[in-house]
């Protein structure tokens, strides 16, 4: 077998490959291909719609926030919902702001800066020409690692951060909408947030998968304890059980009520689903809206997808000296052969990473 | 459990739960001189012996329900304790081993979470080390980073904290004395302090923005140094960041510094280290070298790295993938790659002070050996077909084997023990066994290693020198030796690794294999011809080798998605029983376990990898009839003691439609003193197999989905055969029956009323006034509906010989209701309402809305149809508590007449107890056991998705002198705690 029919019949394998593995995830995922479907950026978006259906987070909102917003997909259900229900869209106006850099979207100003510095509130309000905000929504959510305990930590800080900007930000009265884990210590943000507002409602919307611990916080009428003064130097810390009579056991533990939201006649986000959903139309694939932007890995993946990665050296030595000449000039040919398809295997599941990456970050 | 909660429970009367057992993942580790390795597993500090090959000496909980970060040995203790003679200053390494008598101790700062704990480690002249706490938990603001002991006259630890803040802590009373913040109030992902006094040290933390910062948080100035003595709580100063490293593009999970050269090493979800020239740090030399360059990015692992760690001329870096790589400082290359862990990744590394490097820690602790069969019986056969080469492969009185090649490249080999392994070039080994009427039945075909298509050889090595060492008495280890691509791989099935890989070429060579002696597997001699030339490799086993023992078995490395009880083994009353799980995870991989909740002791008996997708549910088949006459299930006599081993079909559930069936056989060698499990492949299904049988499919979509299996239930647990209750994605609910006999799952029945996914199903069977069995079916979906199903005919009908391939009787539930805003997770059905009155049944309902809820069915037997139906089901009464958890409600369980057991990724395990004055009334609720008292923050760290399954034991008696019930209850996740809960 020549290296070029080797070669090319990695190629075929790799396309082929890619195609069955992003329909299986439009089969998995109804969400995710109907994101693609209705022009959505990431499935999230069917999360904010469907808060919106229960706790009409939308009305009369004329200045609305988005934290850690890229790639953007809640900006782009603000955008739409706002923009479109107002007769004079020209009085909304929708800040999105994160670190990353994203593609514009109609009438959304993007501030590229850090939600812990108080430069970017007071951009924020720059941009609201003084004016507090109606609504501040955060979908953030960090990279995980695997360790529950640090992953929840982490995620409870990024909440208290977005609830730190929002102190700065929120009109009194105001909505507040943020992505949490259901986890060990949620009861602690839960007695942190009541602290804030009056209203503090854990809501799952039914394209928040039953498996996942995600849930959304919707946080009505702000009204902070009397002559707090934002501060965003000191950062909010959690609140530790002790301190706040929020028990580790027992029914002190504040838990907030529990609403699930959407239809349900609405897809439901665990079931699989047929490809062919309408006998009527045939299924097509549609490539994602927007892959991940400059994912940490990226470097990572360039060199293995091109075999650069350090590896250990082989471990091979020739049979004695009087074999070794013979050995290196006529082994040329089979050696590289035997790289490309070493190689192969490499490119796919690299790709396969990617993909489950971007995965991560559609969801 | 703390004192006051047993007393509030017994003031209850009440039943109390307790935590047995808990395995968790490794998460800190730190050798103590050559003598000793520590590790934090969850909450629990272990201690290991390197001079007795990392027996465990002992263990306690340290942090209550914290999981355990960091340990960090005291090496002033002996100068503290000494006020004269103080070392010099530029001393670096002192031991910390302090003498007294013939009393040697240790102190350690152990820190997770948010709490900082002292423990000390006591040596007396003879026994073993002990641990003992020598302070209160300290609970912190904020997560800790790291800890470091200061030189100074009280024992004073600085303790980094996440918010980029270094807090001057008086270790024995818990006393924050300082606190100095970062006016960079980013958040750190790692920390690392450096330094030996409080006004000279150096913090590096690796932030959030993917950068490294250097900062001083101890600068006084004139006050002078003398401030700390004075023990006075110092507040609100802030600090400036005097260096920053930028270069790597993701957060830095950990830090490492060599002060004999000045380097730091940072380890970052870029998958990549990187080498920093930062000089001297800490001590007079303040933050280093003015622009430390970066010296060195180490690009090789395959996922993220969360671990590295530095020695003279080499740096240590482990990650997600498993692999623990050793760099060349001159070269930058890697000089070897250690892999030992399963799927799940290293989390914690460290080195002995001689650069020895050993382990690795993942996230199920270290490797795992198998258990072989006992010898029984000896067989010697021939082969079928062609023979074409018979070997003696060694005889020793112990242990003979035979190998016999035949045609197409078969391998047949004859052990004493009776079983018989056949490999071939489709990848798999096969292991036989001479039935009866000398016929070969296959018990097993397992799929060697993934990529692997072409098994030449199945090698038994003989049992290492010292038996013993691993403290398990363990038998003989199959190794699988073949080729993979181009590459020549001996494969060992049971830890899943590869213990030697070499670059042949591939196939279609000669060759000749000679497996190494020692403790240790690795390597070998691999001799081939390639290109006319015969070549040789050896795996050089000089003392800079590579050599690593087992500390600790591993398990499913990504969590465990469901655990199911099989019974229990070994000699009965002599609390040397022990119990016998299995467990599916999230890595496709099923295991057997059995562990020793007494002893604490765990043992992977088997791990079965014919699952292509996650494993998500299990249900055990008890009765049936075994197809190998041989032992049968229940008691016999060896040596004088009565000895119980036990026979049960195993089957699994999972993604893309997958059903497996196993027959499994667990015994207890009394030589050996541990048990062992034979599996036998009974049966497996998948929903697409006429899919899976075309040919060109890699070249069309599929257009239907890929179901996954949410939940199995046995409906009907007969000897011939069991009827199975599944619960899939695809918003169907199936009945299957699976015949041992025939060796084959069926589809008997199937019904699409939910339309969405069906999370949970269980049985129920009652019985009418003429003694018939009526048979329910219970199937609660995401849309927090709950049908109740009469099969009440499916059994006689599955019975008749006259069968239909499938069943018509049921098209419609003859009962639905809502109890859950959303998904229904789990469902527990029994007879009965309160008093055990007939012609009830109490559904009892977690839900993902943290709702647990209680549902009374009456159902009323009529002598004459009523329309249309004998009998009627109707809900009489429900009663719900809304907020039972604080997160979903993932496993319910009922353990008794009136009380239930409930676990949630919130951490915590419930019993609830079923209150009814009157059984007609219509409020027999579920209360919580006491005001605060029986639920409990079980020890554990192991959060969610994966905690979705309890199993519990059928009713397993008390152990020795107790007269108690006892049960337990076992839930799984990135953990797996064992609780006893006496009644």
């Amino acid at each position: 077998m020549s290296i070029d029919k080797v070669i090319s019949d990695i190629r075929i394998c790799r396309s082929l490959w890619e195609n069955m593995g992003r329909s299986s995830k439009d089969k998995r995922d109804i969400y995710y291909r109907l994101a693609k479907e209705e022009g959505w950026r990431a499935r999230s978006a069917f999360k904010l719609l469907q808060l919106d259906e229960e706790f009409n987070l939308f009305k009369g909102v004329r200045r609305a926030v988005d934290l850690c917003a890229a790639p953007g997909s809640w900006s782009q259900v603000l955008s739409r919902k706002l923009r479109g229900t107002e007769e004079n869209s020209e009085d909304v106006k929708i800040v999105a702001v994160d670190l990353q850099a994203m593609a514009p979207l109609p009438g959304v100003t993007q501030i590229q800066g850090d939600i812990t510095k108080i430069t970017t509130a007071q951009e924020i309000i720059k941009h609201f020409e003084g004016q507090p905000a109606d609504l501040v929504v955060c979908d953030g959510a960090p990279d995980v690692t695997g360790l529950h305990d640090v992953d929840e930590y982490i995620q409870a800080q990024l909440l208290l951060a977005a609830l730190n900007i929002t102190t700065h930000v929120l009109k009194p009265g105001g909505t507040f909408v943020a992505k949490i884990f259901r986890g060990k210590d949620v009861t602690l943000l839960y007695s942190q947030l009541k602290v804030f507002f009056s209203g503090v409602t854990c809501a799952k919307p039914r394209s928040s998968r039953n498996s996942s611990i995600e849930a959304f916080v919707v946080c009505e009428n702000y009204s902070p304890p009397e002559g707090y003064i934002p501060n965003m130097s000191n950062p909010l810390l959690d609140h530790s059980y002790d301190v706040d009579f929020n028990q580790l056991e027992g029914p002190n533990r504040i838990i907030v009520p529990f609403l699930a939201c959407g239809d349900l006649s609405a897809f439901d986000s665990d079931r699989t689903y047929p490809l062919q959903l309408d006998p009527s139309k045939e299924y097509r694939y549609t490539p994602p809206i927007q892959p991940p932007i400059r994912p940490p890995y990226q470097q990572a993946c360039h060199l293995r997808k091109n075999n650069l990665l350090s590896k250990e050296d082989s471990p091979t030595v020739s049979f004695g000296g009087a074999f070794s000449a013979l050995h290196l000039s006529a082994n040329q040919e089979s050696d590289t052969a035997a790289a490309a398809a070493a190689a192969a295997p490499q490119l796919d599941s690299c790709e396969m990473n990617e993909e489950e990456a971007a995965e991560q970050e559609v969801q | 459990m703390s004192v006051s909660e047993c007393e509030m429970a017994d003031r209850k009367s009440a039943a109390v739960m307790e935590s047995l057992m808990l395995v968790a993942p490794v998460t800190a580790l730190e050798f103590l001189e050559e003598e000793y390795l520590l590790a934090g597993e969850g909450p629990i500090l272990s201690v290991y012996s390197l001079q007795t090959l990392l027996i465990n000496c002992t263990s306690l909980s340290v942090l209550q329900n914290q999981r355990i970060h960091g340990i960090h040995l005291d090496p002033w203790q002996q100068e503290r304790g000494a006020t004269a003679a103080a070392p010099k200053e530029e001393e670096l390494f002192v031991s910390p081993w302090q003498q007294s008598g013939r009393v040697r101790s240790v102190v350690l700062a152990v820190f997770g979470g948010k709490a900082v704990r002292v423990v000390g480690l006591k040596e007396t002249g003879c026994g073993g080390p002990s641990l003992e706490a020598l302070g209160p938990v300290i609970e912190l603001q904020d997560w800790v980073c790291d800890v470091r002991w200061l030189r100074a006259r009280a024992p004073l630890l600085a303790v980094a904290l996440a918010h980029n803040a270094v807090l001057l802590l008086e270790a024995g009373k818990g006393w924050s004395l300082a606190l100095c913040s970062c006016q960079e109030g980013c958040l750190l992902y790692s920390a690392l302090l450096l330094g030996q006094r409080w006004d000279d040290m150096v913090i590096v933390g690796g932030t959030v923005f993917n950068q490294l910062v250097i900062w001083r948080p101890g600068e006084v100035g004139e006050d002078g140094r003398d401030r700390i003595e004075g023990l006075q709580m110092e507040v609100g100063r802030t600090a400036q960041v005097e260096k920053r490293l930028s270069g790597h593009s993701g957060v830095i999970f950990s830090l490492a510094y060599l002060p004999k050269h000045g380097w730091l090493a940072s380890a970052s979800d870029d998958r990549s280290v990187r080498l920093w020239g930062v000089g001297a740090l800490g001590g007079v030399a303040g933050c280093g070298v003015p622009a430390p360059p970066c010296l060195r990015v180490l690009y090789g692992h395959q996922a993220r790295v969360f671990s590295v760690r530095l020695s003279p001329g080499r740096v240590f870096s482990a990650g997600e993938d498993g692999a623990c790589l050793q760099w060349g400082w001159d070269s930058g290359r890697v000089e070897r790659s250690l892999k030992g862990h399963i799927a799940g990744g290293v989390r914690a590394l460290a080195l002995s002070g001689g650069g020895r490097a050993v382990e690795v820690a993942c996230d199920w602790g270290g490797r795992r050996r198998d258990q072989a069969l006992e010898g029984m019986q000896v067989h010697l056969r021939a082969g079928r077909g062609k023979v074409h080469s018979v070997l003696w492969a060694g005889q020793d009185g112990v242990r003979a084997y035979l190998l016999a090649s035949g045609t197409a490249g078969q391998v047949f080999r004859w052990l004493l023990e009776g079983a018989l392994y056949s490999c071939g070039r489709d990848g798999c080994v096969r292991e036989l066994r001479v039935g009866a009427g000398d016929r070969l039945e296959v018990l097993r075909v397992e799929r060697a290693c993934r990529g692997m298509e072409w098994v030449e050889r199945v090698l038994i090595l003989d049992p290492e020198e010292g038996g013993e060492e691993q403290g398990t008495g363990e038998g003989c280890q199959m190794v699988v030796l073949g080729f993979q691509s181009v590459f020549f791989v001996v494969w060992d099935p049971v830890r899943r690794e590869r213990l030697l890989s070499v670059p042949c070429g591939g196939g279609h060579r000669s060759w000749s294999y000679c497996p190494p002696s020692g403790p240790h597997r690795a390597g070998g001699a691999l001799v081939f011809v390639k290109q006319g030339a015969v070549l040789a490799t050896q795996v050089p086993q000089d003392p800079q080798g590579a050599v690593s023992w087992g500390l600790k078995v591993g398990l499913h490395g990504r969590g465990m998605g469901c655990v199911c009880r099989l019974g229990w083994v070994g000699p009965a009353g002599q609390g040397e029983r022990w119990e016998i799980l299995a467990a599916g995870g999230e890595d496709t991989s099923l295991s057997v376990l059995a562990l020793q909740p007494l002893s604490g002791a765990l043992r992977v008996l088997s791990v079965i990898t014919d699952h292509i997708s996650s494993v998500r549910a299990l249900a055990v088949g008890l009765r049936g009839k075994m197809r190998i006459d041989g032992q049968k299930h229940g008691c016999s006599q060896t040596d004088g003691h009565t000895v119980t081993s036990l026979s049960s079909l195993l089957i699994s559930a999972g993604g893309r439609a997958q059903l497996q069936c196993y027959r499994l056989l667990v015994g207890w060698g009394s030589q050996l003193s541990s048990p062992f499990c034979q599996v036998i492949q009974v049966a497996s299904h998948r929903l697409d197999e006429q899919w899976e049988r075309r040919r060109n499919r890699h070249k069309i979509v599929k257009m239907d989905p890929e179901t996954r299996y949410m939940s199995l239930a046995v409906l009907h647990d007969g000897p011939e055969w069991i009827l199975l209750a599944v619960g899939c994605s695809d918003g169907a609910v199936r009945v299957f029956s699976v015949s041992e006999v025939d060796g084959s799952f069926q589809l008997l029945w199937e019904s699409f009323y939910h339309q969405r996914c069906v999370l949970s199903v269980a049985p129920c069977c009652l019985k009418d006034p003429q003694s018939n069995r009526k048979l329910f079916m219970f199937s609660g979906a995401t849309d927090g509906r709950v049908a109740v199903w009469d099969m009440s005919t499916i059994t006689a009908w599955r019975a008749s010989p006259t069968a239909a391939p499938t069943w018509n009787g049921t098209c419609s539930p003859c009962l639905t209701f809502t109890v859950h805003q959303s998904g229904v997770n789990s469902l527990a059905v029994w007879e009965g309402h309160g008093d055990g009155q007939t012609g009830w049944m109490t559904v009892a309902s977690g839900g993902d809305d943290g709702q647990l809820s209680v549902v009374n069915i009456r159902v009323q037997f009529h002598q004459q149809l009523v329309e249309g139906s004998t009998m009627c089901v109707e809900l009489q009464s429900q009663s719900t508590v809304l907020l039972a958890h604080a997160a979903p409600l993932t496993a319910l369980r009922h353990l008794g007449p009136s009380l239930l057991v409930s676990a949630s990724p919130d951490q915590r395990v419930c019993l609830w107890s079923l209150c009814s004055s009157a059984p007609h009334h219509h409020s027999p609720g579920p209360h919580q056991q006491g005001p605060a008292s029986a639920s409990m923050a079980p020890p554990h760290i192991s959060r969610t998705p994966p905690l979705t399954s309890m199993a519990l034991p059928y009713t397993s008696r008390a152990c020795s002198s107790h007269t108690w019930p006892t049960q337990r209850a076992w839930r799984c996740g990135l953990g797996l705690g064992v609780k006893a809960e006496p009644g």
